[in-house]
């Protein structure tokens, strides 16, 4: 076997080891998997046959399933993932790690893979609730669309969520600082309720944040106004943008993780 | 080659030098022990040639690699059992051993770690659900999972009840005896006297004597201490001549200090045996190595 098989093997295995530790800690399955669930059902069953006028009489749950899509990879992508990077930190994880021959890249490539089977799971469970269940529309040739816009802001969102593991010193209480920071952002970002009405200047500050895109881009795929493949190449753009942008932040976090002080 | 050398090392942080001009060899198969109070720097010496800090100063080579470098060639010989370490809680000791044991080149059995630091009860215990001291021996045999040429311990008993201890240390000579080089520090005597072929005593940074236990700080050198008691009806004159002997007595036990211990017990014993006294709590002793450490660190506790 060459090295290189060998150490994707490795990261084969991370990836195996890190999902028995996350689906068996049961508060981070439920924030995952069926925490955004439960908005969905909730907010989808009381709003049942409601249409939203500003977006030209759509189905409220062909706008509320991509937003609890975007809200799920948010939750799953940035808040997990800097928790995770932050308790590998405190609770020593990382300095036994780095005295091991595993290459740091590799335990990375597992909690980022891990990470993505979680985000599919999760996606897949609100797909099966919000279309089937709920009656929300999304027309094949869109899938395109939708995985697009779901790939790059799930890579946007992990890349931020480690370089943001910095910001939790105590993850105990880290939870909580992270809701902190995201749930201005998820306010204004066309997950509970359309901005189309909002002020000129709050509209610019969700459109400067990478949630908006993400949950336009979604949208998109769900509105019969949009046509073609669902693509919007502008909320496309704004997410590659915040992948380069996370891309930077992340390596930095992870070289000041891996070397010796 | 040594299989490890530092040379000079000086470690600061900001205005505090830790380690102040460190140098030692450990040998091929040596078990060394650093000793020291709390704040002496002997972590921070470990965790210099563990990879983890990086010198201010001076030279490390340990087997051959530059530590602070991170070979993956070299992290594929060591063993590190770290002060205290984490590890997912979630995740049961089998397979913690098991996960691993797949990242090193050579690994031990699962199995036979488990059974070498008694965990059998344990293996599908989640981390989580361990004891302290049953968390520490999983921290040992995560040290030795991948069969380490080298193996650093950082006080590796601390918290365990006397049982535990003695079978950890059991365990420790058993890879000794499979010519495994140990770096062990540690502020038990009594474990540096068990386990270590050499020991070097760090005191604010630096080591202030290096040596096999029983000839540390020139404890080999030093007088032997006769005690006993003697009969009420006798003084200290009435002993046999003791020559070059210092003679006093504390409440009522006689201590004769003298570098003829051989002499100075024979005269007295056969004194005794004469005029049939019992000498009573007699004992003959060395210095013990926590005298000999209690006198070289005296300036670091006060």
């Amino acid at each position: 076997m060459t090295a290189l098989a060998h150490d994707l093997r490795l990261v084969g295995w991370q990836v195996r080891y890190q999902q028995l530790s996350f689906w068996r800690n049961r508060r981070a399955a439920f924030f995952a998997l069926v925490f955004p669930a439960l908005f969905l059902v909730i907010f989808g069953g009381l709003n049942s046959g409601t249409t939203l006028d500003v977006r030209g009489h759509l189905a409220f749950i062909d706008f509320y399933t991509p937003g609890i899509m975007a809200y799920a990879v948010l939750l799953i992508c940035f808040n997990s993932t800097a928790l995770i990077f932050a308790t590998l930190r405190s609770d020593g994880t990382l300095k036994r790690v780095r005295t091991t021959p595993l290459p740091w890249p590799a335990y990375v490539a597992g909690a980022v893979g891990s990470t993505a089977i979680v985000l599919v799971a999760s996606i897949v469970v609100l797909f099966a609730l919000g279309v089937p269940v709920f009656g929300a529309h999304v027309p094949g040739e869109k899938m395109i669309g939708l995985l697009a816009t779901l790939a790059l802001g799930a890579v946007a969102f992990t890349t931020l969520g480690i370089a943001a593991a910095r910001l939790v010193k105590n993850p105990a209480g880290g939870a909580g600082i992270i809701s902190v920071i995201t749930l201005p952002m998820v306010f204004v970002s066309n997950i509970w309720f359309p901005m189309d009405n909002s002020p000129e200047w709050v509209q610019d500050i969700s459109k400067a944040l990478p949630l908006r895109p993400l949950a336009d881009g979604l949208q998109a795929a769900f509105d019969p106004r949009f046509g073609g493949t669902g693509i919007v190449w502008g909320d496309l753009l704004a997410l590659a943008i915040w992948c380069i942008a996370g891309a930077v932040l992340m390596r930095g976090q992870l070289r000041s993780m891996a070397k010796a002080a | 080659m040594p299989a490890i050398e530092l040379r000079d090392v000086h470690k600061r942080y900001g205005a505090v030098e830790a380690v102040r001009g460190v140098s030692f060899d450990v040998a091929d198969g040596e078990v060394f022990c650093l000793l020291g109070p709390n704040g002496a720097g002997k972590t921070t010496v470990t965790e210099i040639a563990e990879g983890h800090r990086l010198p201010t100063s001076g030279s490390v080579s340990v087997l051959g690699h530059d530590p602070g470098r991170g070979a993956r060639e070299l992290r594929d010989r060591i063993g590190v059992v770290l002060q205290s370490s984490g590890f997912p809680e979630e995740l049961t000791v089998g397979e913690l051993l098991e996960m691993h044991a797949r990242w090193y080149s050579r690994s031990l059995s699962p199995a036979e770690l488990i059974d070498l630091v008694e965990l059998d009860a344990k293996r599908d215990t989640r981390a989580g659900e361990l004891s302290g001291g049953q968390r520490r021996r999983l921290d040992l045999a995560l040290g030795l999972v991948g069969d380490p040429d080298l193996l650093f311990l950082d006080e590796p008993t601390t918290g365990f009840d006397p049982h535990a201890r003695r079978s950890a240390w059991s365990t420790i000579r058993g890879l000794c005896s499979r010519g495994k080089t140990v770096v062990l520090t540690t502020h038990f005597m009594d474990e540096a006297q068990q386990l270590a072929d050499r020991v070097a005593v760090m005191v604010e940074g630096r080591i202030v004597a290096c040596g096999p236990p029983a000839a540390l700080g020139g404890r080999d050198e030093l007088p032997t201490e006769i005690r006993f008691v003697l009969p009420d009806a006798l003084s200290l004159a009435s002993l046999p001549p003791l020559p070059g002997a210092a003679v006093s007595q504390e409440r009522g036990e006689v201590l004769v200090t003298t570098t003829s211990g051989v002499a100075a017990t024979h005269a007295l014993t056969g004194w005794a045996l004469e005029r049939g006294i019992a000498l009573r709590r007699l004992s003959v002793s060395q210095p013990t190595l926590e005298d000999v450490y209690l006198a070289l660190t005296a300036g670091a506790a006060s």
